[in-house]
């Protein structure tokens, strides 16, 4: 390994030739949001990069736009309590998953990371024909279902690989000194899973702000989560509104990641 | 402060069997070693008794009374791990007061005992470190710590010494022991290492596939094994194939072996004319003139040590023995010697499968 990196180092334009890919591949994975944040702060009518003036009118113009910010209210609102689902059921899944031997726990970890293995559309399709059988179809409570189930493997691989770096032997000294099953788990375990856990969270969360095909098919009646205002918006105007939209979700996502760094550290989270 | 007694224990895992019937007995205060190689059970053995594991049969008791449906949180035993399994987000002193802290005994109380316990292991001073800022060694005595602040009823070693360097592995040992004899807690320790187990305990349990090969005092293990898997583990050794064995009394017999006829001691209770071997420690076999000793032999290898000349001689039937000399012992490659036994060193046990 130490020789590649040196033979690498040594000779000028492999490394130039490195760096470059390593610029592109930014550039590539940045581009699409130094674009959708430059045109949000445009002072003309139209998406447009770069913006033609700067303004913060698209900003004005996205709260005063009902359906958005009801879109946007309402995505919060089901992403903040995925979270909360997520992380709580995930988190009594891995230690599940924990107590299980060899082949049993390979199957087990499989069935949990099922719903990124199946096609989100077929999940949804499948999802809409049950919730209507127990006549929950196009209620909040049935979108709420599926995006915890959607959301439910980030958090859940999360959390199991944080519980994965917990030595049994840590659960086994804290019992022989008199801890019973809870307390060994409110006071060893989750200190240690910690990190994980708040990244399996936030992971759902952003993954349930994002998603788009099961909200569309099982949004309830005469509601919208931003991902879909913002498409029937985008259907009809082409304006930096939108552009707008999407800034403030990059916004939230930094948001997410910095209190991961502020809480325990992002080295820590993977 | 505990009589502790395991009969014939028993623990399957699908179809391996871990313990095929294990006993054991822990005077109170006693230091009780489990000795074998990996994958014998003694491990298994420690952690039936911590309740960790639930054995499939048998009995476990402390005075008297069976702990098995006791379940491992409320046994009041301490137990040291090989791996020290300390809390890595508790400072030293929060390791050590965890279990007083779950007992609920009051600010000063808890404070006064950690310290006592941490002067105790000379820890003193590191109490704001967290674990992975301080040595192994003194992990190691954080992990001690923790378990004797609660002045356990048994305390369970599982190779507590085997992730430190040579140095370290001696001081923690005597450590350990001292403080076992001073508290007098009844103690059981896993080990693999027969100097460690001769060095520190009251009675050494020596494992063989699941089942307690020999049960007795390191010197009774060393001098007097039952049968030749024991004498291999507990240290240096020769064995001699034997014929015509005659006992005289108990545990009395003359034997053939090497084309010479002995008489000494021996395992109890081997027939007249049964398959027999003896065994020869080093310090059991003195070289001298070749006219002079029991056996006469070839010097095949010889070698300096400093402290001792390590010979191998090769007896008229190609068996070999192994023995120390003197440092100072004029002998080269090919030389002819005697070799003189000391009969108290010497001892024979049946041939038992291995």
């Amino acid at each position: 390994m130490s020789g590649a990196t040196s033979a690498f180092s040594h000779q000028g334009p492999v490394n130039i030739a490195f760096g470059a890919l390593i610029v592109l591949l930014y550039v590539f994975l940045m581009a699409p949001l130094v674009m959708i944040v430059g045109a949000s702060f445009t002072g003309g009518l139209l998406i447009d990069f770069p913006p033609q003036g700067l303004s913060l009118k698209w900003y004005f113009e996205f709260f005063e736009r009902r359906d958005l910010v009801d879109g946007l209210l309402m995505s919060l609102r089901i992403g903040a309590i995925t979270a909360v689902v997520t992380m709580t059921v995930a988190m009594m899944a891995a230690l599940a998953g924990q107590v299980l031997s060899g082949r049993l726990s390979g199957w087990f970890q499989l069935g949990m990371t099922l719903p990124l293995l199946v096609p989100e559309l077929l999940t949804a399709v499948g999802l809409l024909f049950f919730l209507y059988k127990i006549e929950l179809g196009k209620t909040v409570v049935g979108l709420q279902m599926g995006h915890i189930l959607m959301s439910f493997p980030y958090a859940y691989v999360s959390i199991a690989a944080a519980m994965r770096q917990v030595p049994a032997s840590l659960e086994e000294a804290s019992a022989s000194l008199g801890a019973t099953g809870w307390q060994t788990f409110r006071l060893v375990i989750l200190p240690l899973v910690m990190p994980g856990l708040a990244m399996g969270g936030i992971f759902a969360f952003i993954n349930s702000f994002d998603l788009y095909t099961i909200s569309l098919l099982l949004k309830p009646l005469g509601g919208n989560t931003l991902p879909l205002a913002l498409f029937d918006f985008l259907t009809y105007e082409f304006k930096p509104t939108a552009a707008a939209a999407a800034t403030l979700s990059i916004l939230l996502s930094i948001l997410g990641v910095a209190i991961v760094q502020k809480l325990v550290g992002l080295q820590r989270a993977f | 402060m505990a009589t502790v007694e395991v009969r014939d224990l028993r623990k399957r895992y699908h179809n391996f069997l871990a313990l095929d019937g294990v006993s054991l007995k822990a005077e109170s205060g006693q230091l009780v070693t489990l000795l074998g190689p990996s994958g014998c059970g003694k491990s298994t053995t420690l952690r039936c008794l911590a309740g960790f594991l639930e054995p499939n049969g048998g009995e476990i008791t402390v005075e008297g009374v069976s702990i098995l449906s006791t379940p491992a949180n409320r046994r009041g035993f301490g137990v040291v791990f090989q791996n020290y399994a300390l809390f890595p987000h508790m400072t030293v002193a929060e390791n050590i007061g965890y279990g007083l802290k779950l007992q609920k005994v009051s600010k000063s109380e808890l404070t006064t005992r950690v310290n006592e316990v941490m002067d105790l292991v000379r820890l003193g001073g590191l109490g704001d470190r967290l674990p992975r800022e301080v040595s192994g060694g003194q992990q190691q005595r954080v992990a001690l710590a923790r378990a004797l602040v609660l002045k356990p009823k048994l305390l369970l070693l599982d190779e507590p010494l085997a992730n430190l360097d040579a140095r370290l592995r001696d001081e923690v040992r005597w450590l350990i022991r001292d403080l076992q004899q001073q508290s007098g807690i009844t103690a059981f320790y896993v080990t693999h290492d027969q100097s460690e187990a001769m060095a520190m305990s009251d009675m050494v349990a020596v494992m063989k596939a699941g089942r307690v090969a020999q049960f007795a005092t390191p010197r009774e293990i060393y001098q007097k094994p039952t049968e030749r898997y024991v004498a291999d583990f507990t240290g240096e050794a020769n064995f001699l194939p034997c014929t015509d064995v005659t006992p005289h009394g108990e545990g009395h017999y003359s034997i053939a072996a090497a084309g010479t006829t002995l008489d000494l001691d021996g395992v109890p209770g081997i027939a007249a004319g049964a398959p027999a071997e003896l065994l020869l420690r080093p310090e059991a076999l003195e070289l001298t003139a070749p006219e002079a000793g029991t056996f006469r032999g070839i010097v095949t290898k010889s070698a300096f040590l400093g402290s001792a000349l390590h010979c191998e001689i090769t007896l008229p039937d190609d068996s070999v023995l192994k023995l120390s000399a003197e440092p100072n012992t004029p002998v080269t490659k090919g030389d002819t010697v005697g070799i003189a036994i000391d009969r108290s060193h010497a001892w024979l046990m049946p041939e038992v499968a291995p």
